[in-house]
Formats: structure tokens, C-alpha cells, sequence
């Protein structure tokens, strides 16, 4: 399918033949081949596809994680291959938001700290992250979790407050990396709700990199990569 | 939030924390013992020196400092007595007469400085009278002597015993009487003792043919930050035919070492902070390389490198500062006893005495002292972490979540 079916939404991320290659043990490896896509304000996208594919590379590349090798990633208009190491931290911190496959909470911080935390690096006052921490996680009905440190959570419950974390910034786009991988079927299922119910209510975008079969199913939009390029790309009416 | 994410992340590995603090604690009280025992001796020096002798201020005709002869007398001690008396804060003075004379026993002599005195006057600004190991003060009796323990043993003599003293006169002659010894002194200086003798200021005079002249006044003062006012007021009332010189000016070397003295205490304080350097950087790093994947997610989630640095440096600050605190409200606590019944070292006693210093070491906390404990250690600490946290700001965040 051609990425421009989808141009009467708004563009948030383009890639244009985007590759990287690594170097393990000095021998070069083709992580991603010339991927072009676009990613739509209210996408919930999934990249799939199996291990070695380059779903985790391309979720890097989009979210300003990683520099491409060759190509280009557009960020609302904006070439991230101009943009400084400091510029592109910026980009991340007020625009984007991730969740992780191991959770990655701050284990010295309790879940609301955590939530607070993203909003401390954008300046925003005690009080009024406070607020802003505890209403993020009342809707996500973890509230009862606010003095808990992620050693004293399920993984459910970590992942619950990661998503808290991301989304509390109200990024343009959420990026996360096999964020059910660690989890049961049903927990996954939950958290999947979550997010879908925050896609639809909230109308923030999600990019997921996963081969969890209930992960794809759940994609409105699907990429399937295979060996570093783009081997089918879909767009589903749920 | 980065003070308390610091503040909890050196409590992570307590025991790690524990150690480095102790360290650090370690470090600061054996400094600031040494630097406070240190400057006790040194200071020690200076206030005998000050205290057996040279007094705050010293007022001479024009040039006897550099030629102490007997002719370079005071020209109208009446005129010095005045200005004295009519300056401020001056609490007490004592004319004498000094020469550099010979004093001679039947079995031996020595080359002593010959100090005329009024007994009384004296004994309001030195410590000889109350330094007397043996005998009595000057009484004002005829041909008294008081000489020093370390002097009489050389010369053989003992109290009650006589000794002839001779001296070039005014006239140029050699002058000389006899003495009895009334009194042996013994000061914290065993050079000083070998030295200087004291008889009355009439003897001395009617010996050296100088009638009622003079050649010095020495000068205690009320406050000692007065010092350079009360030596301006006197230099401008006596005019240009006197000197006047403060102890500092008197006793150069002594001060100059005190000078040196505050150099190398910032030398020794750097080698100990190079020391505990090393143990930040140790402990900094393994704190970094086991906080990898953890600063991968802070830059992920758009930390920047410079405030992931000031985290690492503000961890490494409060393990510094709290290890300074502790070490020194420790070393505090064993200053305070130690500052009222001072540190014995009588079985150095020989040596610390031929230095001018008592066998009893009180140590002497300053505002030098406290600023030295206080802040060369907590910045030798941020030093330390500098190059841990310049690692970890150099971390690219994907390859640091990935990191095993």
C-alpha cells in the first residue's frame, strides 16, 4: 500500500530511504534498507515483523534515539539529521514519549516521581506537575500506586505508570518498544486498551515495534518489515 | 527533583556510600588536627617570642635596629614616655637599656645579650618573671642578676652564685661589674635562655656610663588589630630621630613562616584531596557503569547531557560534603579537650624547646582552618566525579538501554 493513501491526515514523521548499518565485530550489518513511510497525527501503528527485521532500529530512527546511516527522518518538517545532540534530546523531551519493553522506571523514584519527572526536565512547577502527575495516573487507574517504587510494582503496574510517563507530557507521538513483551496475555491485553482508549479519547499517536500477534491485530495501521525494508504496509478500519 | 534523585541514588549502595564517607571523614580529621596542632606550634612560637621579649611594638632612636650598639641610646626618653603615655591603647610599656655583652663565670663564658630593666615595668609586658624556675625576680637590690637555666648550666653557676659581666660602655671603654644570680628563668626557648640576662636598669646604665639614657621601649598593646594605627600615631608623634616597629617587622622569619606555613597547609590539603580523588572516581564509576540502561532512559526521555552531569557531580558533592561534616564535627569534638588541656608531647620536649615551642601543643582552630575542611575536600569530590559523569553524559542513549 502506498504510504500517501493516508494524506488527508496530518504528517507527523516521514522517512525518506532511510538505512543504517551497524558494525558488529567489524563486520557491517544492514539494519534497515531504504525505508520510506509517513507516520499520521492519530496513527496506531505497529511495526512488525520478525527478529533482525529493523522494527527496533526504525522506532530508534523516528524517535530521535539514533542518527540513519543514509536517509532522511522528517519530524513535523523538521530534518533531524540537522539537529544537534542537544536539539534532538529537546525534540524528545517535548514531543515525543516511550515506552519500554523492561518498563525503564527511575528505581529510586516512586511512580509519581516518575510521572513528575519528564515534566521537571520541561520546567514545569511542583505544584502544578503534581496535578498534572496525579490526574495522569488517576485516569489510567493506577492511583493507588503513587508512593510505590517500581521495585514494590508488577510489571503490569510498571508498565501502567511508564505509559503515565509518556503520555503526560501530551507528546505528538508515543513510541514503544515491545511494550508487552514482558507481560502476561491478559496484562498485555489490558495495557493495550489503555492505550487505545488514549489513541481514540486523547487522539495521541502511538507507534508501536512488535511481534506480540495481539499487538498487530490491534494496529490500525500495520508495517511489516522483513531483512531492513518494508515488506507490506496496511491501513485497517476497526 | 535532581537534588533528591541525587540524594537517593547515593543511598543505593549504602554500604559503598558508607565507605566513601568514612574516608572522606577520615581525610578531614586527621587534617584538621594536624593543621590546628600545626598552627598551635607555630603560633606558640610567635607569642613567646612576643611574650619573653619582643613585646607588640618596639620604639628606638633612628637606626639602632640595624647597629644595637650602646651609642644609638634613645636621645629624650622623657619625650618617647609622653607620646607613649598619651597614645591609645596601649596598655603597658618598659624602657631598657640592651647591650650585647660577655658574662663570665670562673669556669666559663658566653656571649649574652645584657638587658637592663625596671622590674616592675618589665614584668607587666614579658613573661620572664613568671617563667622563674628558681629564686626570685629582680628585687631592685644592688647587682641582681636573673639569667636562664640553659645559661647558668653552661657557665657552671648556680644561684647565689657571681658572675661578671662586661660590655663596651658609651665612653668606649669596656665596662663590666659583678652580679649575683637571684633568679634562673626557664622559657619554652632554650636558645632564648642561653641568652639574655636581666639586671636593674641602674645597674646596667651606671655599668655602661650612659647615665639615664636608654635604648629601647617595648610596648604591649589592648588589641592587637590596633597594631599599625598605634605604630602611625607614634611614628608621627616622635618625628623622623625614631623607629618603630611592630613584632612582625621585629620577628620577619617567624612571620614569614607562618606565611609559608599557610601555603603548604594548601599543598598538604590538595595531596589529601588527590588522594581521596581517587576513591570519588572509583566509586563515581562503578555507580555510573551499573547505572548505564538507567541514563540511557533519563537521555531517552530528553535529559540533557549537562544536567545528567550536574546529577552525577551533586551525588559525588553530597558524598564529599556529608563525609566533610561528619569528619568535621568529629575532629571538632576531639579539638575541644585538646584545646584546653593541649596535646603532650614532654617526651619530645628537648627539641620542640631548641624550636621556641613548649612541650604542651594547643591546637588553634581559625577561620582559615574551617574553610580549608570545609570546601578543598567537597571540590576535590566534584573533581573526582568529573570525569565519571563526562562518561556517562557521553553515553548514546539507544546503545545505553541496550547495555548488558
Amino acid at each position: 500500500m502506498n504510504p500517501t493513501d493516508t494524506t488527508e491526515h496530518e504528517e507527523i514523521i516521514r522517512t525518506e530511504d532511510l538505512g543504517k548499518i551497524y558494525e558488529e565485530n567489524g563486520i557491517p550489518v544492514h539494519a534497515l534498507r531504504g525505508v520510506t513511510t509517513i507516520v499520521h497525527k492519530g496513527d496506531f501503528l505497529v511495526i512488525a515483523g520478525p527478529s533482525g527485521s529493523g522494527k527496533t532500529t526504525l522506532l530508534n530512527l523516528i524517535g530521535a534515539l539514533d542518527r540513519p546511516s543514509r536517509g532522511k527522518v522528517f519530524f513535523e518538517g523538521r530534518d533531524l539529521s540537522k539537529k544537534s545532540k542537544s536539539e534532538l534530546a529537546s525534540i524528545r523531551l517535548h514531543r515525543l514519549g516511550f515506552i519500554f519493553q523492561a518498563y525503564n522506571l527511575i528505581p529510586v523514584l516512586t511512580a509519581l516521581e516518575n510521572v513528575e519527572f519528564t515534566m521537571m526536565l520541561l520546567g514545569v512547577s511542583e505544584a502544578e506537575r503534581r496535578k498534572q502527575a496525579m490526574a495522569t495516573l488517576q485516569e489510567l487507574g493506577i492511583d493507588e500506586l503513587v508512593h510505590k517504587r517500581p521495585n514494590e510494582m508488577s510489571g503490569g503496574q510498571q508498565q501502567r505508570v511508564a505509559i503515565a510517563r509518556a503520555i503526560v507530557t501530551r507528546p505528538a507521538v508515543v513510541l514503544a518498544d515491545e511494550p508487552t513483551a514482558n507481560l502476561d496475555s491478559t496484562t498485555g491485553a489490558s495495557l493495550l486498551d489503555l492505550m487505545e482508549r488514549m489513541n481514540k479519547d486523547k487522539n495521541i499517536t502511538f507507534v508501536f515495534s512488535s511481534h506480540d500477534p495481539q499487538v498487530i491485530q490491534r494496529g490500525r495501521r500495520l508495517i511489516l518489515l522483513h531483512d531492513g525494508t518494508i515488506k507490506s504496509e496496511q491501513s485497517r478500519t476497526r | 527533583m535532581i537534588f533528591k534523585l541525587a540524594w537517593r541514588n547515593i543511598w543505593r549502595n549504602k554500604r559503598r556510600s558508607v565507605v566513601v564517607m568514612t574516608s572522606v571523614a577520615v581525610g578531614v580529621i586527621a587534617t584538621l588536627l594536624m593543621d590546628t596542632l600545626s598552627r598551635g606550634m607555630i603560633y606558640q612560637m610567635l607569642y613567646n617570642q612576643i611574650g619573653s621579649h619582643v613585646a607588640h611594638l618596639q620604639i628606638h632612636r633612628q637606626g639602632f635596629r640595624d647597629n644595637p650598639i650602646i651609642q644609638n641610646n634613645i636621645p629624650d626618653a622623657a619625650v618617647v614616655e609622653r607620646a607613649v603615655s598619651s597614645t591609645p591603647g596601649i596598655s603597658h610599656y618598659s624602657s631598657r637599656i640592651l647591650t650585647y655583652g660577655l658574662l663570665s663565670s670562673a669556669a666559663a663564658s658566653s656571649g649574652v645579650f645584657l638587658i637592663g630593666i625596671d622590674p616592675d615595668q618589665e614584668g607587666q609586658i614579658t613573661t620572664i618573671k613568671g617563667s622563674l624556675a628558681a629564686g626570685t625576680y629582680l628585687s631592685g637590690g644592688p647587682n641582681e642578676a636573673v639569667i636562664g637555666q640553659s645559661l647558668a648550666e653552661k657557665l657552671g653557676v648556680g644561684l647565689g652564685d657571681r658572675v661578671v659581666g662586661m660590655a663596651s660602655a658609651l665612653d668606649g671603654h669596656v665596662g663590666s661589674d659583678v652580679f649575683r644570680i637571684v633568679g634562673l628563668y626557664e622559657t619554652l626557648s632554650s636558645e632564648f635562655d642561653k641568652s639574655f640576662i636581666y639586671i636593674a636598669r641602674d645597674n646596667a646604665q651606671e655599668m655602661l656610663g650612659v647615665g639615664d639614657l636608654v635604648s629601647e621601649f617595648a610596648i604591649r598593646i589592648n588589641d592587637i588589630s590596633q597594631l599599625h594605627t598605634i605604630q602611625d600615631r607614634l611614628l608621627e608623634e616622635l618625628g623622623e630621630e625614631y623607629e618603630v616597629f611592630t613584632y612582625p617587622e621585629i620577628l620577619p622569619f617567624l612571620v614569614l613562616q607562618i606565611d609559608l606555613y599557610e601555603q603548604s597547609m594548601i599543598i598538604f590539603y590538595a595531596i589529601i584531596g588527590i588522594a581521596l580523588i581517587f576513591g570519588i572516581i572509583n566509586t563515581m564509576l562503578m555507580s555510573v557503569f551499573e547505572r548505564i540502561r538507567e541514563f540511557g532512559v533519563l537521555k531517552a526521555v530528553g535529559m540533557k547531557d549537562r544536567r545528567l552531569l550536574m546529577m552525577i557531580v551533586l551525588e559525588a558533592f553530597l558524598l564529599g560534603i556529608i563525609g566533610t561534616g561528619i569528619g568535621f564535627i568529629v575532629g571538632y569534638l576531639i579539638y575541644l579537650p585538646l584545646a584546653r588541656t593541649g596535646l603532650d608531647l614532654s617526651m619530645f620536649s628537648e627539641s620542640l624547646r631548641s624550636w621556641g615551642v613548649g612541650a604542651i601543643i594547643y591546637p588553634v582552630l581559625t577561620w582559615n582552618v574551617i574553610a580549608n575542611a570545609l570546601l578543598i575536600i567537597p571540590i576535590f569530590a566534584v573533581l573526582g566525579a568529573l570525569y565519571p559523569a563526562f562518561r556517562a553524559g557521553r553515553l548514546q542513549p539507544m546503545a545505553a538501554i541496550r547495555y548488558v
